[in-house]
């Protein structure tokens, strides 16, 4: 990993991960300690310096960025601890967009019904900065399973919420995985969260400890 | 600054605004100083005293002993007998070292020569040495001299352009030993001094309680109207474009204090978390600006300095001479100018620091309340007024400065809000939609880089269309037939053999207009005394003797400021708008003039403009042609002639020998000169603008930049390919793009039409090519600048973005 100062920096080192179909794993570990590096690298997001990652049976480092992108496209969900939602859009246009985007013909159906399963039918016509944190995330898990994606990466999910909002997103967010049968990838520094979880893994200065 | 493109791009919009004023400024000022010295020219000294009798020598030792250079003319009619034909002639005799200022040009048969002539030696006009033919020797009293050369030009023609006979120029001792200056003779006496200012002023102080009435006292006013009025003008022109950039050089201002505030807000919260009170964070970020508007102000300035030379080296001829240095005045007004831009375009919006919620540490969306950008913009366009009077010293002009201006925001604003609201149902679209989106993003932000943009793309079309038609118009004013001779003193019955005489060579005049000489000698009543007078300029237009001129209707280059023209029969003067306002005249005021012992009276009833520069027959004071009647008068008319034609000249003279002729051609390619050299300089200002105009496109799209990287890190983490991210951001800058450029082919058509109509009183019509061009530039420009701006986000990978 290329650091600011122009030298390398090794954020991760030594790691062998696989994460199976259908499967919820937890990456556990203390600030700093790469585990959202992890995530990006395991979602094509970023390139490792070396070694080889495979998403749904390509390796990455032989796709370029926007094969990289396409193969995300309708596939792969995420949901981020500062939720990441379009500011200038409803509730109900920032679900559609991925949708709009793999050209799905009824994408504002699904969008409503998304919206409508997460609790948020009253809220669709509202901005992100109209909406409390707790609906935010929801408006973004609602999105994440627009698709409905193959494989979802959660980066601290409950992060910026509160312990009672973040139990209910939480909830939320297994049961659409229930439902779905999506696999899961989820860093977070609770245990609560990755108890929750098939199989957890912790990573302590950029090496897994399994 | 390395770290906050903020400030680097606030640097150099300082730097293109100070640049761009303080060129102008120095540019100006120099020009000033040399229209001085043509004023000067025009009396051919700094300061002339004039009376009927001899000049004391105590007066000349007095100049002399304060340093001045003092020179003495004496002026007298005589008449020559040519082949036994009377010829009125007007003596104009003179010391060595005349003139003191200006140029004097005489023909002699082998060259061009700048010296008067020497004892023994005449110099005669262009008329008398036709009337003289090959006859080397004129008559002087007991004199007889030798004719060393033809008058091309004398620097004091202006002050009595219109002389009926023509010139004599005789050396002093000749015309003292010529017995033609008894004490009945009807000469004027000229004292000419000339030096520093100072020294004129002293000697001014000195003079004044030792002058009789039938003594004047002659100083220096703004030369000749056709050359002042050209290259005030011109200055209005480089004046406005040097604005026009400072004025986007704000708005750039303002997007960039924009982009600081937002990206030093987190630190701002920081530090109010440690502890710093608000003022003390205010202080902490007010330094920067502090420091980044005196080195913009300073850096800026001495580009402006540079740039001026680099005019002055290329139109630096403007009048004909070199021009004197500048002083240090525009450096000042540039310098504060720096300030006013900051304080209004800056300042406003970076007060809202201090309020900064230390709480921002912990949630980074909340805000400091801080004035809505609808007020901000008011303050700085409030602020901006304020700029432009100061600097163009025109309340008229910085009111609709400020007027339009204000329009202009509140027409984007609308606009925008109607077409935002307009487009929403195509934001189900899904190509549109976050481009639509973004520009609801924030409101306030989408309305500042439509303001930005619209108006960047109204002033380049403004200058780069608008400038061309102006300036044809101006040009058109003077075309390449434009008058060059007055034939004056035209006896009415002699009107139509002139003109039959005129046509049978081919030649139109400009009509016939009767005139007759008058002095103002009441208004309302009441006498006129130069003393009631504070200005040195109304002075003089109240002791001095006008031509009055008479005609139906209004020229067509005149403008009706004030009043109405005056119906059939109505007795009525109409008078030019900078002899009414020196005199305070009004439509109401009724004037009473002295034509040669016969009073005439009658009320002002319009003031209007005259455009100098044209060349047309003007009279600063114009009556109704009833007022004639019983009047003593002359004709006079202006022609176009070329160098062939001086036979016709020739036979004119012969034929009515009663008629001067008066030829203004160097006066008529100096103007032009002016014309072409101020588009030359327009051309150059306008570099500027488009300076300043790239500057607001770059603020404008660089003020969003952060939420455009996050958004386009987004859309590429939901699995969109590098084209339809592109597709979808570029959608945003192509409408705000096409929205700018149709505002202002908008805007651009309304205030070419006013600018030219109310600024430089020319007529413009309406361009379908505005429209055209504007959309196309709107949508080009910006969409290419979204792009520049769009492609390094998305090269980065995705998680760079969102970290």
């Amino acid at each position: 990993m290329d650091a600011p100062g122009g030298g390398s920096l090794a954020i991760l080192r030594g790691i062998d991960l696989q994460v199976n179909a259908g499967e919820a794993l937890a990456i556990l570990g203390a600030s700093g300690s790469g585990k959202s590096t992890l995530l990006g690298l395991l979602a094509g997001l970023d390139q490792p310096s070396s070694g080889e990652v495979s998403l749904l049976e390509r390796p990455l480092q032989e796709l370029d960025e926007d094969q990289r992108a396409r193969l995300r496209l309708g596939r792969v969900g995420f949901v981020f601890q500062s939720f990441q939602l379009m500011p200038g859009m409803t509730a109900l246009e920032n679900v559609r967009l991925p949708l709009q985007l793999t050209g799905q013909a009824d994408a504002q159906v699904q969008a409503e019904r998304l919206l409508r399963d997460v609790g948020l039918r009253d809220r669709m016509s509202h901005l992100p900065q109209q909406l409390s944190g707790g609906e935010q995330q929801r408006v973004a898990i609602a999105r994440a399973f627009a698709g409905p994606p193959r494989v979802l990466f959660a980066d601290e999910p409950t992060g910026n919420l509160d312990s009672n909002t973040g139990e209910q997103v939480e909830q939320l967010l297994f049961d659409l995985r229930d439902q779905f049968g999506t696999t899961l990838a989820l860093v977070t520094h609770e245990q609560r969260l990755a108890d929750r979880c098939d199989r957890v893994v912790r990573l302590d200065a950029g090496q897994l400890d399994a | 600054m390395k770290h906050s493109p903020g400030l680097r791009l606030l640097l150099w919009a300082l730097l293109v605004a100070v640049a761009a004023l303080s060129s102008v400024g120095f540019f100006a000022d120099r020009v000033q100083r040399a229209l001085t010295l043509e004023g000067a020219a025009a009396l051919a000294a700094d300061l002339v005293v004039e009376q009927g009798r001899p000049v004391p020598d105590e007066w000349l030792q007095q100049g002399r002993a304060l340093g001045l250079e003092v020179s003495r003319i004496v002026t007298f009619p005589s008449v020559l007998f040519i082949a036994d034909r009377p010829q009125l002639v007007q003596v104009k005799a003179v010391e060595p070292n005349y003139p003191l200022r200006g140029e004097l040009r005489v023909r002699t048969a082998t060259q061009e020569v700048q010296a008067p002539p020497q004892p023994g030696q005449a110099v005669v006009a262009k008329r008398l040495a036709l009337l003289l033919d090959a006859r080397t020797t004129v008559p002087l009293g007991e004199l007889q001299l030798q004719v060393s050369g033809e008058l091309v030009d004398e620097p004091d023609l202006a002050a009595n352009l219109f002389q009926l006979a023509p010139r004599l120029m005789v050396s002093w001792e000749d015309a003292q030993r010529s017995g033609l200056l008894g004490p009945a003779s009807r000469a004027r006496h000229r004292l000419l001094l000339a030096g520093d200012a100072r020294q004129v002023a002293a000697y001014r102080d000195w003079i004044k309680p030792r002058l009789d009435k039938a003594a004047e006292l002659v100083e220096v006013d703004g030369g000749r109207p056709e050359l002042s009025t050209a290259i005030e003008r011109g200055r209005r022109f480089l004046s406005l474009a040097a604005l026009c950039a400072s004025l986007l050089a704000g708005v750039a201002i303002m997007l960039a204090t924009r982009r600081f505030v937002d990206r030093a807000l987190d630190e701002a919260a920081v530090l109010r978390t440690l502890g710093m009170t608000s003022w003390q964070v205010l202080w902490h970020y007010l330094q920067r600006l502090l420091w980044v508007t005196l080195i913009g102000a300073l850096l800026g300035s001495l580009l402006g300095y540079l740039v001026q030379l680099t005019l002055v080296g290329a139109l630096g001829d403007w009048l004909g001479r070199d021009l004197p240095p500048p002083g240090w005045q525009p450096l000042g007004v540039s310098l504060s100018h720096a300030a006013i831009l900051v304080l209004g375009f800056s300042l406003p919006t970076l007060l809202a620091i201090r309020r900064v919620p230390p709480l921002r540490v912990l949630r980074r969306d909340l805000d400091p309340p801080g004035l809505p950008q609808s007020l901000l913009s008011l303050l700085a366009v409030c602020v901006y007024g304020l700029a432009v009077y100061w600097q163009v010293d025109d309340a008229r002009l910085a009111g609709s400065m400020s007027i339009g201006m204000v329009a202009v925001l509140a027409v984007f604003a609308l606009v925008a809000w109607g077409l935002l609201r307009l487009l929403r149902p195509l934001r189900r679209r899904g190509g549109l939609a976050v481009g639509l989106a973004a520009l609801s993003r924030q409101p306030g932000l989408t309305l500042m880089q439509l303001a930005g943009f619209g108006l960047g793309i109204t002033l380049l079309l403004l200058l780069a269309l608008v400038r061309v038609d102006i300036l044809e118009a101006w040009e058109a004013n003077l075309p390449a037939d434009a008058p060059n001779h007055f034939l004056i003193n035209i006896q009415p019955d002699e009107v139509q053999a002139v003109d039959a005489l005129l046509r049978q060579h081919g030649v139109s005049g400009s009509g016939f207009y009767p005139t007759t000489r008058a002095r103002l000698v009441a208004i309302n009543g009441e006498p006129v005394q130069p003393e009631n007078y504070d200005n040195r300029r109304a002075r003089r237009l109240a002791t001095r003797e006008y031509s009055l001129g008479f005609g139906a209707a209004m020229q067509d280059d005149n403008r009706l400021l004030a009043g109405r023209w005056w119906a059939a029969g109505q007795p009525a003067f109409s008078i030019e708008e900078g002899l009414a306002e020196n005199l305070g005249l009004a439509p109401g005021d009724v004037l009473h003039f002295d034509v040669a012992g016969e009073a005439l009276q009658a009320p002002v009833t319009s003031i209007r403009s005259v455009a100098w520069d044209s060349f047309n027959v003007n009279f600063f004071v114009q009556g109704n042609p009833v007022l004639l009647q019983g009047l003593p008068h002359a004709v006079l008319t202006s022609v176009h002639l070329d160098e062939s034609q001086n036979a016709l000249l020739q036979q004119v003279t012969r034929q009515f020998p009663a008629v001067s002729v008066i030829g203004i051609g160097p006066l008529l390619e100096k103007v032009r000169g002016v014309i072409a050299r101020g588009a030359l300089a327009i051309e150059a200002v306008f570099l500027f603008t488009l300076a300043a105009a790239v500057l607001v496109g770059l603020a404008a799209v660089q003020i969003s930049r952060e939420q455009r990287a996050s958004e386009i890190a987004l859309l590429r983490t939901l699995g969109a390919s590098h084209r339809q991210v592109l597709r979808l951001v570029l959608s945003e800058f192509l409408v705000l793009g096409l929205l700018s450029g149709i505002l202002a082919a908008l805007l651009a058509n309304i205030l070419s039409v006013v600018l030219a109509r109310e600024l430089f009183e020319l007529r413009t019509g309406f361009s379908p090519l505005l429209w055209l061009v504007g959309s196309l530039l709107g949508v080009g420009v910006v969409g290419l600048l979204g792009y520049l701006a769009t492609r390094p986000l998305l090269r980065a990978p995705p998680m760079q973005l969102l970290r």
